[in-house]
């Protein structure tokens, strides 16, 4: 498709703050979610500090935030922060980090395009966002406290009878605000995919990551409204009287139905999940084969395998509600189709294991991070299947079982596959190369203090732990895992102390930072080889033509050829046409270079 | 999506209870809704027509059918509101219950999906007459047209749904 080159505006405003630059956008979205992402993090230590010393006072949070009780969680405080850690850490932390960041930066750039289809849609995008985060904030200075029914807002827990006060309506008002952004740039992603790849830039010649955030964007599309409409319901219900979810005496004639609620939220909560992390199986699909300097092994499985999980992720959800009272057959079938999903999930998986098989591995950081979302998510996969399974569910169910189990699939995975590719573009995104001493220990704190966390989640819900308790050793049954939980809580903090190393090594590098080649991590993608780190504002000059996959890696002849083990996907490569003779070797920049 | 959940949503609720509409609610009235669904139907038809004109090149006859879309959308919304001042009238709110919140929220929900297309329409009708539209940017009319025959449809299975079965 013809694409113009607009003018790069000059005023600060429409070039900082009302871009329709793409890469200005992402930046704009990384910095949000970072800064949800420390909000996120911090209500988690709360949650974790009122497990490790229940009713104590909290260190240097409470005396700033909770004064009246001096500094100890309430009940009423407790349901908040963890509604509040949940919500914010799903719509305001990993979806704008990865698809809201990492698809506007990499879509266009990875396909060869000038900017998104439609670049003002983008600018909508973000800034719906943005009043949707306000909302959020509000909530929590609202009267009667943040939203506190939990992070799924289950009626009648979220109706006014049990939620009183605006904090509830907010949020309710936020998750619809922030499905409508996310939805403007779902639209944005599938169309600037499928109307403006570059010249041979085949589907099957996409990097897998473009695969990951396109399948994220059609999911996006398809199932958001489902949750806009449960929130717009909910908010009718609190604002306008309606009894939607209000059932029993409340009502003088025939009610609602609070079950109704949980159908809508996990018709679209269930492909939510996989909306989190399908982006990230993409870009550690790409970053493996990179840094194992290999070919992806079976690039088409994967991508089959990633369509697959897009369309049985439609099906599944009713294994959210197997104790709802739902009949017997239409939980087998559930159950059926949910071990179903497993199976390209472990396509994926072993595909992963193959492509980095016998490769020369360079352990950089976005490497280390790309490996421990490997493990995190193998551990949270098989995890999974006790509660996939009916006869095991029921024992498991609403246990800090099922909390370790979604951390390590859909916290820990996505956290560390965000930050394997915010290692791996921050070069580009900014022109600056990161610490690589202080991400490699930034590295090793997170994936094993994650482990160690999500790990003692699991043992404490296996030994009966009830999720979402205040104090849960009031109970004898589980008094004795004080210990346990409390060394759980010493591995939280000490990730949370980990995360300060990346805050001081990405200021540091923004501010300070070695200036960044092209390409430093000699691969083969557009966005490396042929736009400038950070790229112009219309990205490329000539909008390359592509001749070949994304992965073209360890070819011995290639080496003899050009001195180096990867093609890019622009160069002719060997034997085509207008072949030098083999002693003038292209110096490798100059192909790429505009 | 949204509407489908909403009409999922409604289904769900309708198949559960165990009759609909509950005993003691009053009933829908069917006369006007059926008349507004007339003119929903005739307002799509005249956008429809608008864009065939444009694309002969007909630039007046677009802005007379814009016109025309537009103040059928309009007496649309007005036949609504009469709808709903008489079913408020009768008894039905949107606190009675189920019914009424079924009622009033897919409605409400639908008129403002109405009212949004009808300032699109209008903003569009405003650069018609302006000259904005020719036979070679037919699409920038397409689309608002386009969605408001989705309002349309929507609103067809609406009136069936709601006040029909």
């Amino acid at each position: 498709m013809e694409q113009h080159i607009h003018p790069e505006p000059k005023a600060f405003i429409w070039k900082y703050v009302f871009s329709i630059d793409h890469k200005v956008i992402a930046r704009q979205f990384l910095w949000t979610g970072l800064m949800f992402l420390a909000l996120g993090g911090t209500l988690a230590m709360m949650i974790r500090w009122q497990w490790a010393y229940p009713k104590t006072a909290v260190p240097v949070i409470g005396q700033l935030f909770l004064s009246q009780t001096g500094g100890a969680i309430t009940p009423p405080t407790y349901t908040s922060i963890f509604t509040m850690h949940g919500l914010i850490m799903i719509f305001w932390a990993i979806t704008p980090i990865l698809i809201g960041a990492f698809g506007n930066f990499c879509i266009p750039l990875m396909i060869g395009a000038r900017d998104m289809a439609f670049p003002k849609l983008n600018m909508y995008s973000f800034w719906a966002f943005f009043i949707s985060a306000i909302l959020v904030i509000l909530s929590f200075t609202s009267q009667l406290g943040a939203a506190s029914a939990g992070w799924t807002t289950y009626p009648p827990l979220s109706t006014n009878v049990g939620a009183p006060g605006w904090g509830q309506t907010y949020m309710a008002l936020a998750i619809f605000v922030t499905g409508v952004s996310t939805i403007m740039g779902g639209i944005n992603y599938i169309v600037t995919v499928i109307r403006y790849r570059a010249p041979g830039m085949t589907w099957f010649r996409m990097p897998l990551t473009v695969w990951g955030l396109w399948l994220t964007a059609i999911l996006n599309v398809l199932f958001v409204p489902v949750l806009g409409s449960a929130a717009l319901l909910l908010a009718l219900d609190r604002l306008a009287g309606t009894h939607f979810f209000v059932a029993g005496a409340a009502v003088g004639i025939q009610g609602g139905d609070p079950m109704l609620f949980q159908h809508l939220f996990w018709i679209f909560g269930h492909p939510e999940v996989y909306i989190l992390i399908l982006p990230v199986w993409g870009i550690v699909g790409d970053i493996l084969s990179f840094f194992a300097r290999k070919p992806a092994f079976w690039y088409k499985g994967s991508v089959f395998a990633m369509i697959a999980v897009t369309v049985l992720s439609a099906v599944v959800y009713g294994h959210h509600m197997y104790q709802t009272g739902m009949a017997p057959l239409l939980g087998l079938g559930f159950e059926m189709l949910t071990l179903a999903i497993s199976v390209p999930a472990v396509v994926l998986f072993v595909n992963w294991l193959n492509t980095i098989w016998k490769g020369s591995l360079r352990l950089e950081v976005p490497m280390l991070f790309a490996l421990g979302m490997v493990f995190v998510f193998g551990a949270g996969g098989l995890t999974g299947l006790l509660l996939g399974t009916i006869s095991t569910d029921i024992y498991l169910h609403d246990t800090m079982y099922v909390v370790g189990h979604f951390h390590l699939t859909m916290a820990a995975a996505s956290f560390l596959g965000s930050f394997s590719a915010l290692y791996f573009w921050f070069p580009k995104m900014y022109g600056k190369q990161m610490d690589q001493n202080m991400g490699k220990v930034h590295f090793w704190g997170s994936v094993v203090f994650i482990t160690l966390v999500f790990g003692g989640q699991l043992v404490a819900g296996y030994s009966g732990q009830h999720r979402r308790l205040f104090d849960p050793y009031q109970y004898k049954y589980i008094a004795h895992l004080a210990p346990l939980n409390r060394w759980t809580s010493y591995a939280a903090f000490a990730l949370g102390i980990t995360q300060l190393i990346f805050v001081v090594n990405f200021i540091k590098s923004i501010l300070m930072g070695k200036k960044a080649e092209q390409n430093p991590w000699q691969v083969s993608t557009l966005e490396w080889t042929h736009c400038a780190s950070p790229p112009v504002y219309h990205n490329f000059d000539i909008v390359p033509t592509v001749v070949r996959g994304a992965h073209e890696f360890a070819d011995p002849a290639v080496k003899k050829k050009f001195g180096r083990d990867y093609l890019d996907q622009v160069e002719p490569g060997l034997g085509a046409v207008g072949e030098e003779s083999s002693d003038a070797m292209p110096e490798p920049e100059a192909i790429g270079a505009e | 999506m949204m509407f489908g959940a909403l009409f999922f949503m409604y289904a769900g609720m309708r198949s559960h209870a165990l009759m609909w509409p509950p005993p003691g609610v009053p009933h829908l009235p069917i006369a006007l809704p059926a008349v507004n669904t007339a003119v929903l139907l005739a307002s799509s038809g005249a956008i429809a027509l608008g864009v065939k004109a444009l694309r002969k090149g007909e630039r007046r006859a677009l802005s007379a059918w814009l016109g025309v879309a537009a103040a059928l959308g309009a007496t649309f919304l007005v036949l609504q509101v009469v709808v709903w001042r008489d079913v408020w009238a009768a008894g039905l709110q949107p606190s009675t219950g189920a019914y009424g919140s079924v009622f009033y929220g897919l409605t409400a929900l639908h008129a403002a999906h109405v009212a949004a297309g009808l300032l699109v329409i209008l903003l569009v009708l405003v650069r018609s007459l302006l000259g904005k539209y020719t036979e070679h940017n037919v699409m920038k009319v397409r689309l608002p047209a386009m969605f408001w025959h989705f309002v349309d449809a929507v609103w067809v299975l609406m009136f069936v749904s709601l006040y029909l079965l």
